[in-house]
């Protein structure tokens, strides 16, 4: 065997570049792998923000821009506010990160760092070093319990911005999951505003699964919220239900009207996000309901 | 704790998998749902060894401690494994140095003066100063070599003493000094399951009057396995166990001592070796790699060099002492902790990669009747219960099989190739043919005795090894194998595993069930 296709049977074995994978039958005999540490502090140097910029305004947006319709809403809520805050939304795409950052103010963009899954993002060195520079990501171990917000302390006390999901994960049917309580007691123990967003159609135009957003340039809308500050005494279940309250009113506000959103909220009855209850389909066949293409609702209704 | 031995069935997330084959090695893809036996990881090694051997002398199995043996004016032969095991040879200090340094420092203590000490290498090659010097270290080296360190002798009328017959009319006779003695203490590293117990005396320190009534074919046909000594299933230890009850019935007083060892068995670089291939982490793929171009591009002899020089990391896993039977039941429960693997069921192809080393070619060449042993012997046997491949079952083996042979070390075993196999390769008829005349030709008895030369007779039991194999198996193919020299074997060549199985569907039928038994490091199967 020629040693180019000894080195390519070897790349292919082991799945270079790619997250290793076990033999099925191997799963309980062997020790899960030792999850790398990525060094991060590097993206987010001087050098690292302005190649940042440019990846994001000259690339990333771009391509966003051409291939998605996105709308932005709600920016203004951010006037005033001092930071650090952190930034939570729904999570059901890849694009929710980058729409993020590609909607933010510049002022504010550049001192925003990302958590993301460290079992996902910095498995391998490739995607640990897209991830560090392009999103000014940092990893979080999911499940580590209070070990896993250590950098985001430490990056909150520095004066970074972070973007959180807190559910975790992306959603598989574009309703809203759980979030994680970890998010809470972040912005609890930091004593930080945390800015609700809501990003609508991002699952119907890249749901899991997909590596591009379909075709015909879906709508994709980002609405920003007023920020909520945590409260003396507030349990961090108290603050997470805020939180998810935080999210739903933007997304019943995308669906009706501030001042309706806004009415409703105050009698409590936002809608839930939790989705319809039933069978998994029917939660992916409403959650993937094309949203209608303006930001702006129907003038007849 | 060590992880316990594994079978593996390979799916599409499984990476290729490491088969040797001779000096070489390969990434081989195997179908999917096949099969693969790896070893329990290694056993953590003993710490403070020198402790341990100390604690097992002075606390022996069934025996009284070793120092109250030992008096002045007693006649003590100390008699060690030879050369063969164990593989590859151990790093130095070898287990065997340490336990001699604590036996002799008793036995100076005690006030013993007449010691001797006797490779027990049976009808192996004698081996080098070199060698010995290696396996016993400088200090016991020094004092003892050549004038009372010495190799066994089996063709020495002078140095051999006759006992009797066991009750199947077994005769024994073994080394004279040994039988003479007042204490002979057997130092012993086991490396399979077959080796150690009454394998050590009555086979490494007897001659071929003794030797040839338990290695011949009838023998090996009723070893099923000789992997598994226990009483009944393996008809060669059984055999040794009445040679062993015989000699205490006339009075030889043995003291054995057994080590067993891990499955650290090769160094780094080669440490991917040991490891499953899904484990391996990117600069042990890396190392796979420049070890594999280096090897492939490098000139045979240089090749060569590399392999005999490997020396292993091996961990000691145990160390008893005392009443040959009661010490060795210790040390089969720890090997098998280290080489058992549980196995469902049978398969229709068994494959194997053969190693570089074997027993009998340590810093010599592995000849194509040493393959045989290897393949069709030894790993064949690598089970309790039963085999591994169903009975009429094929076995797919990777070597390149070259017909080369050590001049010096092999030289009955050209003759054996080019006489014996021409003529016929089943074992009963080359026993029944040939035999006698090879071992008592006066140029191989030479040899033996004075040059390094295995014994005449030595490429008959090699053979004999894999009768068992032979009479199971449906069909033998050689993957990489030399056609020529495949045929005088009697194998099958054939150039690469894909039509490897093509041609064992003949016999096994085309959706064949396939194990591969992944060694080394060495595992046992235990078949259910």
């Amino acid at each position: 065997m020629s040693w180019t296709r000894e080195i390519r049977e070897v790349a292919r074995g082991w799945r270079w570049g790619r997250r290793t994978m076990t033999p099925r039958s191997a799963l309980d005999s062997t020790p899960p792998p030792k999850i790398w540490s990525y060094p991060t502090d590097w993206a987010r140097t001087a050098a690292g923000r302005v190649a940042r910029d440019v990846i994001l305004d000259a690339a990333l947006k771009p391509i966003i821009w051409n291939e998605t319709t996105p709308e932005v809403f709600g920016v203004d809520n951010l006037e005033g506010v001092r930071g650090p805050v952190m930034f939570i939304s729904n999570h059901s795409s890849h694009l929710d990160a980058s729409i993020i950052l590609t909607t933010l103010p510049h002022t504010w963009r550049e001192k925003t760092a990302t958590a993301a899954a460290k079992d996902y993002f910095f498995d391998v060195w490739w995607r640990s070093a897209f991830t560090a520079l392009v999103y000014a990501g940092f990893p979080v171990e999911r499940g580590a319990g209070e070990k896993a917000t250590h950098k985001a302390k430490e990056l909150i006390r520095d004066g970074w911005n972070i973007i959180v999901f807190p559910e975790g994960t992306r959603s598989t049917d574009g309703w809203l999951q759980r979030f994680r309580h970890g998010t809470s007691r972040l912005a609890l123990d930091m004593k930080m505003p945390v800015v609700p967003i809501a990003i609508v159609g991002a699952y119907a135009a890249m749901p899991k699964g997909r590596s591009w957003p379909r075709r015909g340039r879906p709508p994709i809308r980002v609405r920003y919220g007023r920020p909520i500050y945590p409260r003396e005494g507030e349990t961090h279940q108290q603050l997470s239900l805020r939180m998810q309250q935080g999210v739903a009113e933007l997304f019943d506000e995308d669906r009706t009207s501030w001042w309706e959103a806004a009415r409703r909220a105050a009698r409590d009855e936002t809608p839930s996000l939790a989705g319809p209850v039933g069978p998994g389909w029917l939660r992916t066949w409403e959650g993937s309901r094309p949203i209608r293409r303006s930001g702006k609702p129907p003038t007849w209704r | 704790m060590a992880r316990p031995g594994f079978v593996l069935e390979v799916d599409e997330r499984t990476p290729p998998l490491l088969v040797h084959q001779g000096e070489g090695f390969r990434l081989q893809k195997f179908p999917l749902g096949s099969r693969v036996i790896y070893p329990p990881d290694s056993l953590p090694r003993l710490r403070g060894l020198r402790n341990h051997i100390r604690h097992a002398l002075d606390h022996p199995h069934d025996s009284e401690p070793l120092k109250e043996l030992l008096k002045p004016g007693m006649r003590l032969t100390i008699a060690i494994d030879d050369i063969s095991i164990p593989l590859p040879p151990m790093q130095s200090p070898d287990i065997r140095q340490l336990v001699l340094e604590e036996v002799i420092e008793l036995a100076a203590r005690r006030g013993v003066e007449d010691i001797k000490l006797t490779m027990a290498n049976s009808l192996h090659r004698r081996m080098t100063a070199d060698e010995i010097k290696h396996a016993v270290g400088e200090r016991v080296f020094r004092s003892f070599y050549p004038k009372d360190l010495r190799n066994h002798d089996a063709e020495d009328p002078d140095n051999l003493a006759y006992v009797g017959k066991t009750d199947r009319g077994e005769e024994v006779e073994i080394n004279k000094r040994a039988m003479e003695s007042d204490l002979l203490v057997y130092v012993n590293i086991n490396l399979v399951a077959m080796d150690g117990g009454h394998k050590s005396v009555p086979v490494g320190l007897a001659s071929y009057r003794s030797v040839k009534h338990h290695h011949n074919v009838e023998t090996m046909l009723h070893s099923k396995s000789y992997m598994d000594p226990r009483p009944g299933r393996s008809a060669i230890h059984d055999s040794c166990k009445r040679m062993g009850d015989l000699l205490k019935q006339h009075g030889l007083k043995v003291f054995t001592i057994e080590a067993t060892v891990n499955n650290d068995t090769f160094p780094d670089p080669f440490g991917f070796m040991n490891k499953r291939e899904w484990e391996w982490s990117l600069l042990e793929q890396g190392t796979y790699l420049a070890a594999k171009k280096a090897n492939d591009l490098g000139p045979s002899a240089a090749r060569h060099q590399i392999w005999t020089r490997i020396k292993s990391p091996y961990g000691v896993t145990g160390v008893n002492a005392g009443e040959t039977e009661a010490v060795h039941e210790q040390t089969l429960a720890t090997l098998h902790r280290q080489q058992l693997v549980e196995v469902n069921g049978q398969s229709d192809i068994m494959v194997v990669g053969i190693p570089y080393l074997t027993p009998y070619n340590v810093n010599s060449i592995l000849n194509p009747i040493l393959v045989h042993c290897m393949g069709l012997g030894y790993l064949f046997n690598m089970y309790r219960n039963k085999p591994v491949v169903r009975p009429g079952g094929a076995m797919i083996m990777f070597h390149p099989v070259p017909n080369e042979f050590h001049q010096v070390h092999h030289p009955s075993y050209v003759d054996f190739f080019e006489e014996v196999l021409s003529e016929t390769t089943d074992p009963s008829t080359i026993e029944s043919k040939y035999e006698e005349r090879y071992a008592n030709d006066p140029w191989y008895i030479h040899l033996y005795r004075k040059s390094y030369a295995y014994h005449g007779v030595h490429p008959f039991y090699m053979w004999y090894w894999g009768a068992h194999g032979l009479d199971y198996l449906g069909d033998v193919i050689m993957v990489g194998g030399d056609p020529k020299t495949c045929e005088r074997l009697g194998y099958r060549a054939a150039s690469s595993f894909r039509d490897a199985l093509e041609m064992a569907g003949e016999t096994v039928g085309r959706s064949p069930s396939i194990t591969y038994f992944h060694v080394p490091p060495l595992a046992i199967a235990d078949v259910r």
